[in-house]
């Protein structure tokens, strides 16, 4: 337990220099920054690899960057997310190795309400998804390759409210599926004729709400700290899934988030 | 407002609806229902054996289905599901538990082994070359030797070249690859790809598109590129035995299709299907064939491919220290 406080102390610790350089780097915007890292539980199921379902532990990396010009009713956000698991069935025999870097970037339309307290907040985020999962136990057909670009409607909505004195935030985020295009290989296709033999066979796929309804939410709350500076904890849930070639493939990812966030503003500097 | 909360409900059904497959229970029956399923939805020769020796995998769910109780041990049902999976008759197809590796090995444990490691000895010497995973000298008669006996060993194109300029004075090569159980393809195109001097068919491939036993992609023609080094154009013989299989038989089914190159020996023992792999409930892993290969005239080589020469080991040759199969391949290469 000494150690995971340890870490996580590290791991706070570089979010916090991170999230300062990043604020250096943004000039004439409203800049809300955050870093977080966590831990949590990951289910898989990838018919191309196993029949069965897996499921185990993980940790997250999470990197937000949201900017919005005063007065203006559109933002921008952005956003890292990199996921690692290690997975196993049920009889604990077989075990898979999950990794996937997700890209979010999108633009959204703001709404203040009540005094400026709600924020309510609508628009689209472009999802890039790279990743894999590897059985370490298949000889034949080890590894399964995921890419996946997505739209995806985003929903956000922010209250601010005070407890005990402290300035405080609940953001809640969602994001849902709509259409993209993904790799996948065929049913019962070989990496050997993709990759070796150039043999494709409907390895790019359209997606849509139907074959690929993944969806994302994360609920966050920031408890102001010093100056522009809060603590910010929170859940985020990424529920990634797809019917495609006659495979099933689920990835759902619950991270349970601890990290630090920044809110600030920049003005250009006048010669 | 009716819309937006129609779209609303829409939304929350959506989300609701999960990508999601029935786990089978961790019970004998479970066990049994979950083999037997991936088999039918994924194995890719159902067609073929069926035409071949009758194979009907719904007859084989009956046969065996009354053999599984709940009562039963672990290893009473990895028996029981070894038999079911046996008639495939298949070496790709495996059932791996912890103590044991269920297999079908009749294609070569049925036949003569034509393979004598005390005979190799004698071939071999003490003074051969070792380049990776071959083993390669100069035989009396100015023959060159390259036995290889599995390609799980590797090889690269500087091995190759290495070996064929110290063999290039030679009047002709034997590559022996009796007792290659298989490995990676790609070594054998590799190896392939040295004796061909233009893009030549040598086969084709297709994978299953779904559950159905005919669902399958259209046949892809698979060329053999010539490789840009060190290429060999006087004759070969390939030696094969029963015990050449999976990426060796696929070997062998590339160099039949080059007119410079003999096949000699013994029919080979197949293994045409690309395998992939699946678990059970209780974590047994399955292993099953799932993309067929074809020669260059599109028939399967499931079963093997039948020698240019057939020859095998006799007990006459055994006595005198000779090896026939290679002693034909001599005769042939000296002509």
């Amino acid at each position: 337990m000494k150690t995971i406080s340890k870490i996580l102390a590290v791991g706070c610790w570089l979010l916090a220099i991170g999230s300062s350089a990043q604020a250096q780097s943004d000039s004439a915007k409203i800049i809300t920054s955050s870093r977080m890292i966590g831990i949590g539980g990951t289910h898989i199921l990838d018919t191309y690899l196993s029949a069965e379902h897996f499921k185990g532990v993980g940790i997250s990396f999470l990197a937000t960057v949201e900017r919005k010009r005063p007065h203006r009713r559109w933002s921008t956000l952005m956003e890292h997310e990199a996921n690692l698991s290690l997975v196993h069935d049920r009889a604990n025999s077989k075990k898979e190795l999950e990794g996937v870097y997700n890209f979010y970037f999108g633009k959204l339309y703001n709404w203040s309400l009540l005094d400026d307290r709600l924020t309510l907040q609508a628009g689209g985020v472009a999802n890039a998804t790279l990743g894999f999962i590897y059985n370490t136990s298949n000889g034949n057909n080890p590894a399964q390759a995921r890419a996946h670009l997505n739209i995806m409607p985003t929903a956000v909505a922010a209250y601010r409210f005070t407890l005990f004195n402290k300035p405080m935030l609940v953001r809640y985020e969602v994001n849902l599926p709509l259409a993209g295009v993904m790799f996948s290989p065929n049913y019962g296709q070989s990496y050997y004729e993709i990759f070796n033999r150039g043999n494709y066979d409907h390895n790019v796929v359209l997606t849509s709400f139907v074959n690929a309804p993944e969806w994302r939410q994360m609920l966050t709350i920031d408890a102001n700290l010093k100056g522009s500076w809060a603590l910010r904890i929170g859940y985020l849930g990424n529920y990634q899934q797809y019917k495609v070639n006659n495979l099933k493939q689920h990835v759902y990812t619950h991270r349970f988030l601890i990290g630090f966030t920044r809110r600030f503003s920049l003005t250009p500097r006048s010669l | 407002m009716k819309k937006i909360l129609l779209l609303l409900t829409s939304a929350i059904l959506l989300l609701a609806s999960c990508v999601d497959e029935e786990e089978r229970p961790d019970t004998p029956m479970g066990n049994f229902e979950a083999l037997w399923q991936i088999v039918d939805e994924r194995y890719c020769f159902f067609d073929y054996k069926q035409h071949e020796y009758g194979l009907d995998w719904q007859a084989v769910y009956q046969k065996y289905k009354v053999r599984v109780n709940e009562k039963m041990t672990e290893m009473q049902l990895f028996e029981v599901l070894c038999d079911m999976l046996s008639e495939l008759r298949d070496g790709h197809v495996n059932l791996s538990s912890s103590y044991d590796y269920g297999r079908y090995w009749a294609w070569q444990e049925a036949f003569p082994k034509n393979f004598s490691d005390s005979l190799s000895r004698i071939y071999m010497g003490t003074d051969y070359k070792i380049s990776s995973g071959m083993r390669y000298r100069v035989l009396d008669d100015n023959i060159g030797y390259i036995r290889y006996e599995s390609f799980l060993n590797p090889i690269g194109e500087g091995n190759l070249d290495d070996v064929l300029a110290y063999l290039a004075l030679c009047q002709g090569i034997i590559i022996d690859i009796r007792n290659n159980g298989g490995g990676d393809l790609t070594y054998a195109e590799m190896l392939a790809a040295r004796f061909v001097n233009e893009k030549t068919l040598v086969g084709y491939m297709q994978h299953k598109t779904g559950k159905g036993h005919n669902d399958f992609s259209a046949l892809e023609p698979q060329y053999l590129e010539p490789s840009s080094k060190l290429r060999w154009h006087k004759p070969v013989c390939v030696l094969t035995n029963r015990s050449v299989y999976s990426a060796a038989n696929e070997f062998a089914t590339m160099m039949k299709a080059l007119p410079q190159v003999k096949i000699v020996g013994d029919r080979t023992g197949g293994g045409s299907g690309m395998p992939m792999s699946s678990s059970l409930p209780n974590g047994w892993s399955v292993r099953f064939s799932a993309c067929p290969m074809y020669d260059k005239d599109k028939q399967q080589t499931e079963f093997g491919i039948e020698p240019d020469v057939k020859v095998g080991q006799t007990d006459e040759d055994y006595a005198k220290g000779l090896d026939t199969i290679i002693e034909a391949a001599r005769k042939l290469l000296a002509e």
